[in-house]
């Protein structure tokens, strides 16, 4: 995982003063610069994404192996489907268009279009990163504060190394040490896996949910959590929070109206970056829980070398990430009065 | 054998088990229905204590599954696949689960004296899912459909070029005379092959397929789960359970987890490396020999392995035992250089090749190839049995002053797949002849994977021969002499087979150990869940 620290970019350092632009168009202007960079990086991780599934290596020996060589007749006929008969640019374009006119091509696993096949796994991908985030950040701001409020003192010690310790670990061992203890090994109050009936949801069994959420929560809560400690002490620490204790302010209200407030604007950039790490990092936990959602389908398109599954895919989960980055801009700014009036003024 | 006494005989056998409870009962209530000519495959006998009972839904995992899924009974792709067909769809013959013939949804399949006319009788009373009753007919559509010459499906491949389809007839409702172009005197192991299901009119309808198994379609999603109910009208022992359902799964370890969590009841090839656990967590584990391989191949028309002395020395530097304890972890049978152990007509009698290093020096001198070095190609395309294997060879030839440079290659089926000097491959399990002409003959012969370049006048002879031979005695004799000309010359090092290996919950029942596919065939009539 990225340090958060280091990849966690400021959002006021972007907001350049303008000069004579007033409101309105002030933040049409830097709103369209922000979807332009979006669009931008969308693009360019279509790029990659296109030469890493279809340059790299020739798709239809992949795809065939062994049997490459004694079926010229199936090898005729994925090329003919691939088109890797003609140019790589024009590939690409023919492509580039589906995807910009919502035809994500058709699966080379079952010649089922891509588009209806992945749309369920979405909505359920979705669903377990909206449920993690719901648990995730109410948790990760409490243990913050409680840890805060202790500072430097022994509960504070306890709390830290804990979350430094599980931070240290990867989604896969949280995963298989809570399926050991609440599921197989020790005891059995939990299933392993979710098995989801023909045309039903992983919610229709509501207990199926808990393991694969929890590893999420625990996977990214810790991080979260301690820089929002940081930015609460940084925000305890400073002239104004002085200056309200010293007007007797009772500490509570200090805490609440004066550092907590304060303090959230680092915690939305870093719960953002973790949305955007959880959507890609569902790809290890759906597999390990046999959740039916992206993850466990992009490991399946991979297998198979279903390469409009795996792009389409790729694509989907480069989406998430930009949009929450800019939804967390968004959001920064609005919450910042000095970035709010340095675009608006 | 009518359908009222044939129900009868179930009901007693049931009682039988549910009163006894003694398994030497179910063993003799299973053969007593066999001599009725009722079961196809004798099972149904217990796998833990107590009687089988009736009713629940068994639920089996299966990894390998996928969007590629399909119901199609002749062209399954991976295990879970299979799962489904053997469940859905019957053969005209089963394998069993050691490996013999039986009948299935064909009484008898006789061959004339020269081996070119085969003559098919129907069993009688046997209905497909949909009601309608299994005719001649509806074998000989589905095996038209397998083996299209233009376009022929998995079980397809030779019966499309043997099979004369002008002269071929359906004699009446219940007779089928196959005539083939050339004699093929084991046309029967072709015809019982799991992806030659019978189905009605040959026709296979994705969104409501028919057969004629233990169990009945009910729903199906590619890559995740499929269910299947009880077939009441089966011709064969019903089966236990009301409901079948079949998991696909992304990884071992959740379908592992899984059953050790007891959302599911069986699953099949367990890694080797879990085996523990699940005996640790209270559940079965089913262990059956097999017939897989994954050999070193030499090409015999190149050098150094041109020479066959050097062939021979390469084979007495491994050390077969050493590769089964530390590739499979012990769970594995001895190869002999010879492949298709479970053939009936394989060369057991030869002596087994034993690690000697000493004979190796001395023939790679005769040869003069000391200090030989080669390059051994593998990659984790021909399994994960591959690599290690290749390794171990590396180590274990350095003691005969062999240099062998492992080369690992991304992937490895690629251009250069069939033209490597020393390599490796996989093969399942078949029996010699099919498996000697794909393998051994020319590529304009059959010979799709031959991968040592062999290429023996003498031993094709026998092969072919052999092809020919309706009498069994004599065609295992020719085989034999086959093997033996192989067994000197080859350019294969065949060190093991991999053993099959099954895992199932506690509260399971009924599973019998098979040698042709997992969980006894995967014939889950015969399994009860308390």
């Amino acid at each position: 995982m990225t340090d958060v620290a280091t990849a966690l970019q400021d959002p006021l350092e972007e907001v350049a003063p303008p000069k004579g632009q007033h409101g309105a168009a002030a933040w049409a202007i830097w709103l369209a610069r922000r979807l332009g960079l979006a669009v931008l990086t969308l693009w360019l991780v279509s790029v990659l994404t296109f030469m890493a599934t279809a340059a790299l290596g020739d798709p239809v020996r992949a795809i065939l192996g062994r049997d490459y060589n004694s079926n010229p007749g199936r090898v005729a006929e994925l090329e003919a489907l691939l088109g890797t008969d003609q140019s790589l640019v024009s590939r690409y374009f023919d492509w580039l268009g589906g995807l910009l006119t919502g035809d994500l091509g058709v699966s080379l696993a079952n010649s089922l279009p891509v588009g209806g096949q992945i749309s369920s796994s979405v909505v359920n991908s979705a669903v377990l990163v909206a449920l993690s985030a719901a648990v995730m950040i109410p948790l990760a701001f409490a243990v913050a504060m409680i840890s805060t409020h202790y500072r430097r003192k022994r509960p504070d010690t306890v709390i830290q190394t804990i979350l430094l310790a599980m931070a240290g670990l990867p989604e896969f061992v949280i995963g298989v040490l809570l399926i050991a203890l609440f599921a197989t090994t020790v005891s059995q109050v939990l299933p392993a896996v979710t098995l989801v009936p023909l045309g039903g949801s992983p919610w229709d069994e509501p207990k199926s949910m808990v393991l694969p959420t929890v590893t999420l929560v625990l996977w990214v809560a810790p991080y979260v959590s301690r820089i929002v400690r940081a930015s609460l002490l940084e925000v305890i620490d400073s002239d104004y929070v002085e200056l309200a204790r010293l007007k007797g302010i009772p500490e509570k209200v200090v805490m609440r109206r004066h550092a907590l407030l304060n303090a959230i604007v680092p915690g939305i950039q870093v719960i953002a970056l973790q949305l955007a790490f959880l959507a890609g990092g569902v790809v290890v936990v759906e597999t390990l829980f046999s959740y039916p959602g992206i993850g466990r389908q992009l490991v399946d398109s991979v297998r198979n070398h279903d390469v409009a599954m795996v792009q389409a895919l790729s694509m989907i989960i480069a989406g998430v990430y930009v949009v929450v980055n800019l939804v967390a801009d968004l959001l920064s700014i609005l919450l910042t009065p000095r970035a709010r009036t340095a675009i608006s003024s | 054998m009518n359908q009222i006494s044939r129900r009868h005989l179930e009901i007693s056998r049931r009682q039988l088990l549910r009163y006894s409870g003694v398994s030497a009962a179910a063993v003799a209530g299973s053969g007593l229905l066999a001599a009725c000519g009722g079961d196809g495959d004798g099972g149904g006998g217990g796998g833990g204590g107590g009687p089988q009972r009736s009713g629940g839904i068994l639920i089996h995992g299966a990894t390998g599954g996928g969007s590629k899924d399909t119901l199609d009974p002749h062209a399954p792709v991976q295990a879970a696949d299979i799962a489904r067909c053997n469940n859905l769809y019957e053969p005209l013959l089963f394998w069993n689960n050691n490996y013999e013939l039986e009948p299935a949804l064909a009484e008898s399949v006789e061959p004339s004296a020269d081996a070119v006319t085969w003559t098919i009788k129907m069993r009688g009373g046997v209905t497909f899912h949909n009601g309608k009753t299994v005719t001649a007919d509806d074998a000989w559509k589905s095996i038209q459909r397998v083996a299209n010459p233009k376009a022929p499906l998995s079980a397809g491949g030779q019966l499309s070029q043997i099979i004369d389809f002008q002269s071929s007839k359906v004699v009446d409702e219940t007779t089928l005379e196959l005539v083939l172009n050339t004699p093929y005197a084991i046309l029967d192991s072709l015809l019982a092959e799991y992806t030659l299901g019978i189905i009605p009119g040959g026709e296979f309808d994705p969104s409501n397929p028919v057969g004629t198994g233990a169990f009945a379609y009910k729903s199906f999603e590619a890559g995740k789960t499929s269910t299947f109910t009880r077939y009441a009208d089966y011709w064969g022992d019903a089966a236990f359970v009301d409901e079948l359902q079949i998991q696909d799964f992304a990884d071992d370890s959740s379908k592992v987890n899984a059953l050790q969590s007891g959302q599911i009841h069986t699953v099949d090839n367990l890694p080797y490396n879990l085996i523990d656990t699940i005996k640790g967590a209270g559940g079965g584990v089913l262990i059956a020999e097999g017939g897989q391989w994954v050999p070193f191949t030499m090409r015999v028309d190149q050098a150094p392995f041109n020479d066959v002395k050097v062939r021979q020395a390469m084979r007495l530097i491994v050390d077969r035992q050493q590769m089964i304890d530390q590739t499979l972890s012990g769970y594995g049978t001895l190869g002999n250089d010879m492949y298709a152990p479970l053939d009936v007509a394989y060369a057991s009698d030869l002596p087994q090749r034993e690690q000697d290093i000493d004979q190796a020096k001395s023939l790679l001198a005769s040869a003069g190839a000391e200090g030989l070095q080669v390059e051994l190609f593998t990659g984790d395309d021909i399994g994960s049995v591959a690599v290690p294997a290749a390794n171990l060879f590396a180590e274990q030839a350095k003691a005969a002053g062999v240099d062998v440079k492992v080369t690992k290659k991304t992937p490895f089926y690629d251009d250069n797949y069939l033209s490597y000097t020393f390599a490796q491959d996989f093969w399942n399990t078949r029996n010699y002849i099919p498996q000697a002409v794909v393998g051994t003959f020319p590529p304009d012969q059959g010979g799709t994977y031959n991968e040592t370049h062999w290429d023996n006048q003498e031993h094709r002879d026998l092969v072919n021969a052999a092809a020919q031979e309706t009498d069994e005695a004599k065609r295992a004799e020719l085989l034999h002499d086959a093997q033996e000309i192989e067994y000197n010359e080859g350019g294969l090092i065949i060190w093991g087979f991999r053993q099959q290996v099954d895992g199932y919950g506690a509260n399971v029942q009924g599973l019998e150990p098979s040698k042709y596919l997992p969980l006894g065939n995967y014939k889950f009539q015969h399994v009860s869940v308390q």
